[in-house]
Order: structure tokens, then sequence, then C-alpha cells
């Protein structure tokens, strides 16, 4: 369908790309405000610009009748001195408003002597490109199609409700330390939500995706996947139930099951935690924590996934990086101030929500690298324990090592086979036990790309998740 | 706030080749952000934003817009593309603003909740009160590995503008202080706990007792573990009590019902939870969080029973979704929750001596509540108690159940919620809950 897909042409934000071609960052400017951040005696400072548009429609009751536009414009200015930080953040773009945000730094921080910024190493060539984006009549004809295949695909369906969002976010940065980038950050995602009745029973479920990509991102393949998996998950709501818990083995399935890194060891790994001794993992860099077997990476060089940054917020190109190596702590996920305080390189993870923000230490696409065991060698290797399928929402304390994911979908598993589906259960653990406990690692490496937001701090941005079918030897499940 | 740039706008749209209905809301936000780690500045954030947030309203046809690109040619220049891409829409009748007859017409009490000279106060004053407070525990005891102290506060300003007939104006402002601490634990583990309190005025802010309960609340989870599975009485503090009220409220919504994915559909007027709870929602309270004289749409508030002893008495329907349902119209939302009748100072909860054993808990860590049954899971942590005193505080455990089933099994209702919430809810005991552990 793509390629018969008219699109609007690149246009990258409501008003045009006038507005930051004409930004000072691309002239002398950028010179004069770093300095004037610098000046209250910081010994780094940097300049986010944004101008990010976000269009949605909403397909509900069969009609597309809900539109949403949303235009976010501005600058955030940052100086740092050690691991201290005075921010600032402006909506108008003029000189002078820029030029009063940076001096408002001066008094933010301790005295120190403070540096001069250095020439700009890196040009302002752009690294991304504008994508194109659906144009509005074709976003409402996909809707209307999505909910003709929901129909069309169960008779059980009442309701559809689905959703698209496209967003543009340009970006310009510039740093004291001669780092500078022009970006563009498309990113597409489309929710669909079932409710089914049966037999007097009603049930809702959902999919979605999510990718860096433009209207490209929109093809008969992927539509066909969201429906069926939507329909599929409320299907399956029908026959599961819950179960009495207590502790048992957790055979994760691959993809969504990435929420297991996430929440049991990938929080624990930003590296802010780890410099205030916060973390559990803090001081176990380079010690053996989980079986030999396992390698885990946090990756923001996958084409068009959620978490993929060409630069991250602080102008540190986007990589690779092995957290996990054979069983041993090999990296944690640092921002530049982190980085700088630890006296390692950072690795790419300084991401923010928007100029409003200081960018902090979070994650990109974090999995698991394949090992070597079938799936159905691992479920068979279970006398009793839960077959987890696909999960809401997760949480874990940082401290602690507690971390909890909410099954939505899965199964018992009896003697090795899957028996009975079950629903709407919280599976507890701890970071580190719960790594020591993976006993087998499947061949089956999966991304998940559904529509993830990670949370911290008050500040939301896109990741994804992946992992092989792992077998964690012991969990709480309830 | 200069409101200029509403009127501006609204002349934009009028200007539009076609008559539209609007709604025009203009926010203004001061904010100061600091943290203090050990003592000193770690970040400091200040700023002022301003944003303008449209609906157009074009024969049943309804888009929301939102910039904070306030420049005149750009307001213009997105208004008339917010036409352009309402225009495309697919009528829906019910997507109207309110009836007019029902927006605030002014003459309400004095809220006294905006601190006006909150964006004036020295930073250094803000940052002598996070000094103050990290003090109280400094050095007090080795096993702090470290200590946060947070201080924000929000001046928030609106301007509402709405074609059939609404013009207002609205402010509110509050404070918070912040304790996180982190201790060293047991193996290897490093409990983390915090207390935090708001008041509405800079003056009312305490300087004292914020890190010492954040800092007794951290050591008091040292050795956490699950306890063992069972059937037990469980009481939830009051700062997390709310927390469990949450899927009930969501299923009140409107939306929820018009979608038939609320428990609670069709179920007005019937006792749904215990005799025990009643809640109404009060947002006319002058000097409290929350307070407010009109909602979003610019309908005017009252108080509105939401519960009485357990028979649920509204639902939470506005414009749109009254149409749909063919209902009338209440309100989009709670503005300032009360659950029985709290007093400023807390009492000591009298169930606290009794054999148990029970589990008192301080807090969740996950879990979710299937909109449709009503059935959840949570992770909680907290403590087991019996006989008066505490056997082992506990973590990594789940309570399962129906929400609906727990609550009819309420029995107990505190006293002692913060009166600087917006959600009041105290301390409250329920009977025979499942807990999976160990």
């Amino acid at each position: 369908m793509t390629s018969n897909c008219p699109t609007d042409p690149p246009r990258p934000s409501l008003k045009g790309r006038e507005h930051l071609r004409r930004s000072p960052l691309l002239g002398r400017g950028r010179g004069r405000l770093l300095s004037a951040a610098l000046s209250g005696g910081a010994d780094y400072a940097d300049i986010f610009i944004e101008d990010t548009n976000i269009s949605s429609m909403v397909l509900q009751d069969g009609k597309v009748s809900q539109a949403q536009q949303v235009c976010l414009y501005g600058a955030g200015i940052r100086a740092v001195r050690g691991t201290e930080t005075g921010y600032a953040y402006t909506m108008d773009l003029s000189d002078e408003a820029l030029m009063k945000a940076a001096k408002s730094l001066t008094p933010t921080l301790s005295k120190g002597e403070g540096v001069k910024p250095q020439p700009f190493t890196t040009t302002f060539e752009e690294t991304g490109k504008p994508a194109h984006s659906l144009p509005p009549p074709q976003t409402r004809k996909l809707l209307l199609g999505i909910e003709e295949k929901a129909y069309a695909l169960d008779a059980s369906v009442i309701k559809v409700k689905a959703y698209i969002s496209q967003r543009m976010q340009e970006v310009q940065f510039a740093a004291s330390d001669g780092t500078a980038f022009h970006d563009f950050r498309p990113r597409t995602s489309l929710s669909v939500n079932i409710v089914m009745e049966r037999g007097g029973q009603t049930q809702m479920g959902f999919a979605s995706r999510m990718m860096q990509m433009g209207a490209d991102f929109f093809t008969d393949k992927l539509i066909e996947e969201v429906v069926s998996e939507a329909i599929q998950r409320t299907d399956f709501l029908f026959s599961a139930s819950q179960i009495e818990g207590g502790e048992m083995p957790v055979v994760m399935a691959a993809g969504s099951s990435g929420i297991l890194l996430h929440e049991a060891i990938g929080h624990a790994f930003e590296a802010d935690f780890i410099r205030t001794g916060d973390s559990i993992f803090t001081g176990q860099l380079g010690k053996e924590i989980c079986h030999p077997s396992i390698s885990i990476v946090d990756d923001g060089t996958l084409p068009n996934d959620a978490g993929m940054l060409r630069f991250d917020d602080e102008g540190i190109p986007g990589q690779k990086t092995v957290l996990v190596e054979n069983g041993r702590l090999n990296s944690y996920l640092y921002d530049r101030i982190s980085a700088k305080h630890f006296g390692v390189k950072p690795t790419g993870n300084g991401r923010r929500e928007s100029f409003r923000c200081m960018p902090i230490p979070r994650m990109r696409s974090t999995y698991m690298l394949p090992g070597e065991a079938k799936e159905e060698d691992i479920i068979r290797s279970v006398k009793r324990g839960i077959y987890a399928q696909s999960f809401t929402n997760g949480q874990v304390q940082i401290g602690a090592g507690d971390f909890t994911f909410f099954m939505k979908t899965g199964y018992l598993i009896e003697d090795g086979k899957l028996t009975r589906p079950l629903r709407d259960l919280n599976i507890i653990g701890n970071g580190p036990e719960a790594l020591r406990r993976i006993s087998m690692v499947g061949d089956n490496l999966r991304i998940d790309h559904s529509a993830s937001m990670c949370g911290k701090e008050g500040q939301k941005v896109t990741v994804s998740q992946g992992l092989p079918t792992v077998l964690i030897d012991k969990l709480i499940v309830g | 706030m200069n409101k200029d740039l509403i009127y501006f706008a609204s002349e934009a749209i009028l200007k539009l080749p076609a008559k539209l209905d609007y709604k025009l809301v203009l926010l203004e936000n001061h904010e100061d952000n600091i943290v203090l780690r050990d003592g000193k500045v770690e970040k400091m954030l200040r700023a002022t934003s301003l944003s303008l947030a449209i609906n157009l309203y074009l024969d049943g046809r309804d888009g929301f817009f939102y910039t904070n690109d306030l420049r005149p040619d750009s307001v213009s220049a997105f208004i008339r593309q917010a036409f352009e891409t309402t225009k495309l829409l697919e009528p829906d009748e019910t997507r109207t603003l309110a009836d007019p007859s029902r927006y605030y017409k002014g003459g309400g009490p004095d809220l006294q909740n905006f601190d006006a000279s909150l964006s004036e106060i020295d930073p250094k004053e803000k940052i002598r009160l996070l000094q103050d407070t990290a003090r109280e525990v400094e050095g007090t005891d080795k096993r702090i590995i470290s200590m946060q102290t947070r201080y924000n506060d929000r001046q928030h300003e609106a301007h509402y503008l709405i074609s059939n007939g609404f013009d207002g104006h609205e402010q509110s402002s509050y404070c918070t202080l912040t304790s996180i601490i982190t201790v060293e634990g047991e193996g290897g583990q490093h409990p983390m706990d915090g207390w935090g309190e708001s008041r509405l005025f800079f003056k009312q802010m305490p300087h004292q007792g914020i890190a010492p309960t954040a800092l007794k609340r951290t050591l008091q989870k040292i050795g956490q573990r699950p306890a063992p599975s069972g059937r037990y009485r469980m009481i939830l503090e009051s700062p997390c009590a709310g927390n469990f009220l949450q899927p009930i409220l969501n299923a009140m919504n409107g939306q929820a019902l018009q979608q038939r994915t609320s428990f609670l559909r069709g179920k007005l007027g019937q006792q749904v939870v215990s005799p025990l709870v009643n809640i109404v929602d009060d947002p006319l309270q002058p000097g409290t969080r929350g307070a407010s004289l009109f909602d979003y749409d610019g309908v005017a508030t009252q108080r509105r029973e939401l519960f009485t002893e357990g028979r649920l008495q509204t639902y939470f329907i506005d414009t749109p979704m009254g149409k749909k349902l063919g209902m009338k119209p209440t309100t989009q939302g709670i503005h300032r929750l009360i659950m029985g009748s709290p007093k400023p100072a807390p009492s000591p909860l009298p169930l606290w001596g009794s054999a148990g054993p029970f589990i008192l808990v301080t807090d969740y860590n996950g879990g979710n509540c299937d909109p449709v049954t009503g059935n959840f899971s949570y992770g909680i942590e907290g403590f087991l108690i019996e006989n008066g005193a505490i056997v082992q505080p506990v973590s990594g455990m789940n309570i399962t159940g129906n929400i609906l089933d727990v609550w009819q099994r309420l029995s107990y209702v505190g006293d002692d919620a913060d009166p600087w919430e917006t959600e009041l809810i105290p301390t409250l005991a329920f009977e025979d809950v499942a807990f999976d552990g160990i």
C-alpha cells in the first residue's frame, strides 16, 4: 500500500523550516549564547532548540470525528559545573530572549573558574531527513479501513477505536565543547483498541506499533498485524482466568518480554542512580552478575526503532552499549554528567522529553542476545509454571531492585505443556536475583515494536525492548 | 497574564471562511524546581511558559489544537491549518460546546488558592528551606547512602474564552517539599523511601519533620522480604489509599461507559461497595488544593456526592458523552475528592493494636486492574504486623481479587487524610484480602 499511497511533501513542522534556518545556533550567535551560559563558572553548556509538530486522528464509533495537532517550539539552555546543573527554557527564540535565558543561569551554580566555548568540531549538516507524513484525508481513509477489517475478522467485535499519531521533531543542538548537530526525528504510531461481546461477556484488548518513520510506516502487512493482534488478544481474554499465585518458574516469551530487562536491570543501570549510590548495581562494574551465556545490550542504532538516536539530546553519536557481556557487568548507561563523574565516555543515553526538560540517562532499545535453546525445549523443561506472553506495564524500585510487570496474557505450563490460558497477573522479582535465575536462553530474539513510553522524573521518552524466550527459575506471580 | 492574545486568536477564528464555535484557553505557568543532593544544589530550573489550547467546532466536527509558538503570524497560520484539519473530519452531532446555561456566571467565593508572590521569592530562600530540611537528618545515621531534597512550586493561570458565552479566568498555586533517602540495607540492597508535603502558599511550607519522616520510613524498609501467601486483613496507609480507589473512579468515566468497558455500567444508584464508603467532590472550599469555580468546559462546579453509604451516585459525563449516552451531563472529573470526614491532624489507627496478623500496605509496586471486569493484581510493600508489633517489613508480594468485591469488605475508614492533597482519602482497612508471597 505504501508505494501507492500519496503523501504530503516533506514538511517537518507547521511553520516550515525557515524559523530554525534562522536560528542563532547557525551563526555566530551560538558562541555568544554559550559564553553567557558559561559565564557563571560552568565547565560545560549546551543549547537544545526544538520545533515539533504532532498530528493525530481518532476513529471511534465508526467516525473519524476527532483530530489533534500540537506544536512545541522552544529552546532549553543548560550550564553544568561538575554534577550541578542550571537549566532555563524559553519559547521565544529571539536573540534577546535566548540571551536572557542563558544569563539567568549565571547565579545558579557554585563559583568556579569556568571555561570558554570551543570551536565547533562538527558542522550543522543535517543528520536526518524530514519524512513524508500521511495527509489527513489518507489518514482518515486508513482508519476507516482498519475498522472495516476488524469487524470483518470477528463477528463478536462491537467497538473499534483506532488512533494514528504522526510526529516530526526538528532539533538543533550546540555545546560548548564544539559539538553540534541538526536532526529530523519522525515518529509514527498506530494503536487499535477492540471491544468484543460474547455470551453476555465483554472483553477489551489492544495492540500498537511505533517506529521512527514517516508515512512509509503504514504498510498492509503492519496494519493486518496490528488489527489481528488486537482481536486475538481480546478473543483470548474470554477463555483466560487468573490463578492462585505464589513462587513458580516463569518462561518469558520472545519479544515484549523484554520488559523484564527494562525493569529488572535497565533502570538500575542508568548511571545517575550509580553516581548517587542509589542503584542496587552500584559498584558491580566488571563483576559476574549472571550466567556467562547471557549478554545484554542497549542499542541506539537499530534503524527506525523507537529507541534509535543519530545523536542523543546531548550531542553524543548514537551507539550500541553492551551492558552485560558473557554474564559480566560491562557498562552502565551514561549521560555526559555521569560519564565525566566516572571518567568514562558518555554512551549516548542522555535523553529528554522536550526542550522543557534537562537530559538524563535513559534507555533506547534494550535486548538480550540470543542463546541456543529452542523455545519448545524451554517450555518442556518446566513441570508447573507460567508462560508470560504479553504485558501492559512495569515498574522498578531502583534501590531494592524489586521490579514488577503486569502480564495481560499467558498460559499455565503443566508437565512441559501450555495448558490453561491466563490473564491479569502481576509478576514480581528482584533484579539481580532474577538475572541469576535465568537458566535457559532461547535462539529466537525478537524486538518488540509496540508503542512503549518509559517514564522517569516526569519525562516520557520512547523506547523498545526485546528478548529471546528465557526461563527464570523462580518469580512471585499473583 | 496578557490576555490580548486570546482575543487576537478569537478574531483570527472569526476571519475564517466559515462560522465556527470555539473554546480558547490561554495557559501561563511559572515553575521553580530545585534539587539539593547531599547539601549542594544539584539541579535548578526556573521557567515561565505560555501556550494556547484551541477547540474548533464546525457542524459537529471537533478538533483540538495546542501551540506554544505565540507570535501573531504563527498563531494566525496555526488557526488556518487547524480549520483545514477540522473540515476533514466527519460530523458527529454529539461533539458540541456545553449548554451556556451551565456556565459559571460569577459570584463565587474567593478561592484563596493563589500565591502571587511565589515567582518573586528569591530562589535563595527556597534553597535555604531545602538546606534546613536536609540538615535535620545530615550525619544522624551512618547507613545513609544519599539524600535528595526537592522543592518545586507552580503558579498556574488560565484564561478561557468560549464562543457561546463564557469568558473566565482561573489561577492557582502550590509548593511541594520532598525528601528522598537511600540507605545501606541487607544483602546489598539499597532501600529508598521518601516523604513530601504540599501547600498552596510558600509561607505555609513546613520547616521541620519532612526529612526525619523520610529517614524513618526508609530505615523501616531494611530487611524487606515477601511474607507467606494467605488471606490477611489489609490496612492501606492514607498516602497510598487513593490508588486503590482509582480503578473505581476510572470506571465512572462516561467514555468507559459509552465504550462498554466499565465494570460500573448500569450500576447507578446501586450499592456497589461497602456502606462505609461516603465520597464527595467538593471544589468550592476556599484555601484548598483542587478548588475551582468552573471546569475545563466552563461549566460551574458544585459539591457532588459520588458515593453515599456505598451507593453509586453519579458518573462523570461531559457534554458529548451525555448526548451519546442519553444522560444529563455532570462534570468531566474530580476536583477535590473527600472520603469520610478528614480532620486537620491525624489520629492513631485503633486497629494497630488488634491481634492480627495483618498487613499494613505503605506503597505499591506495579500491577493493574482490568477496566471491564475489575479484576486486579497489584504489587505491594509494607509491614506484616501481629499483636501490635511489626513482624517484618514486606515487599515482593501481590494483592489480588476483584476491586468491587474487596471494596465491599471495607471495615474501617480513618480520619487522617492529608488536608493539603487534592484527594483526601484516609487510612482504610479491608478484610480477607488475598496476598501472594512465598
